[in-house]
């Protein structure tokens, strides 16, 4: 290790005492326990009936849950070195754990869009498709290191996203469902907020504590519909 | 009357046995209120899942095992669960 890399290291403990990496930790340990216990507070649910709706929802906060463990870890780098620093030093490191962060990501919305959507979409073929979507998105994030891959990335997955959601809510028979649908739209704008701020995080730093906020805020309430009806 | 789906079914099913303690298949493939070709589809699939089981005495007897009231008592659970997030 260069005598920079320690000097790095050291300016980053200090660092990780100040209020930012402590927010950045909280938050993500929060989030994580609460799509953690999503997915094992819903497990007896889908026992009982192994419901594809149920599997997908669960397999989605899953997922969240892993994304956001290694989004906190590629934080938690990023305040230790500088990119530089970590090409210099992590190459391969860094590269997978980017890599691992935009494929759960990925997989997380589709799977929460599946769970809605699965007997719409009754072709298995949308499984495959989705992670195969998953994959090609971080690869390219990975091959392709500039500011307007990482748009056009998050672009598109947005209009799918409302696309799909539209869909879901103006084909659904309940019109009491309209706040399920917002709620879905908010994580999942957020959400790629989050993604967003991993790969160009000099960007939304202006609006990083109220990005946290309205995804915590999101998350709980998701959290709490669903131990309501669980009990 | 709305098609019942396939949680409903197996409700059903499940809830004639409870009433009952136990039954022969007969009886209650007709109280299912199913065609012949989708009970056996949905008697086997219970078999599989342990929610029910056949008790050998006189006659062949089905009866409820713990799993199947557990599925009982949450039913509503699910279906409300299901209903919230619209899966």
């Amino acid at each position: 290790m260069t005598g920079r890399a320690i000097t790095g290291m050291g300016q980053g403990l200090g660092k990780f005492m100040t209020l930012g990496i402590g927010t950045e930790i909280i938050y993500s340990f929060v989030i994580i326990v609460c799509s953690l216990m999503i997915y094992f507070g819903t497990r007896e649910l889908y026992n009982l009936t192994k419901h594809k709706g149920i599997k997908y929802f669960r397999l989605s906060f899953l997922f969240f849950a892993l994304a956001y463990f290694f989004r906190s870890f590629i934080k938690i780098i990023l305040f230790y070195f500088d990119i530089r620093e970590i090409r210099l030093l992590l190459p391969v490191f860094g590269s997978v754990t980017l890599f691992i962060f935009m494929y759960f990501s990925a997989i997380a919305i589709f799977y929460l869009l599946y769970s809605v959507m699965w007997k719409k979409w009754k072709s298995k073929l949308a499984i495959y498709l989705f992670h195969l979507s998953a994959l090609i998105i971080s690869t390219t994030v990975l091959l392709f290191r500039t500011s307007l891959v990482y748009f056009t990335i998050n672009l598109l997955l947005l209009i799918f996203i409302i696309f799909t959601v539209y869909t879901a809510y103006h084909q659904s028979k309940k019109k009491k469902s309209y706040n399920l649908y917002i709620i879905y739209l908010m994580l999942f704008i957020f959400w790629i907020f989050n993604i967003v701020d991993i790969l160009v995080p000099s960007l939304l730093q202006t609006f990083q504590l109220f990005i946290y906020l309205f995804s915590l805020g999101i998350f709980l309430l998701i959290f709490y519909k669903v131990i309501r009806k669980t009990g | 009357m709305a098609k019942r789906n396939k949680l409903e079914i197996v409700k059903d099913i499940l809830k004639i046995i409870q009433d009952n303690h136990s039954i022969k298949p007969t009886p209650l493939l007709r109280r299912s209120n199913i065609s012949s070709s989708r009970f056996k589809e949905y008697y086997s699939e219970l078999l599989e899942k342990e929610f029910l089981k056949e008790t050998y005495g006189k006659n062949k007897k089905i009866t409820l095992t713990e799993k199947g009231q557990k599925y009982l008592e949450k039913y509503q659970t699910i279906i409300n669960f299901i209903d919230e997030f619209e899966l």
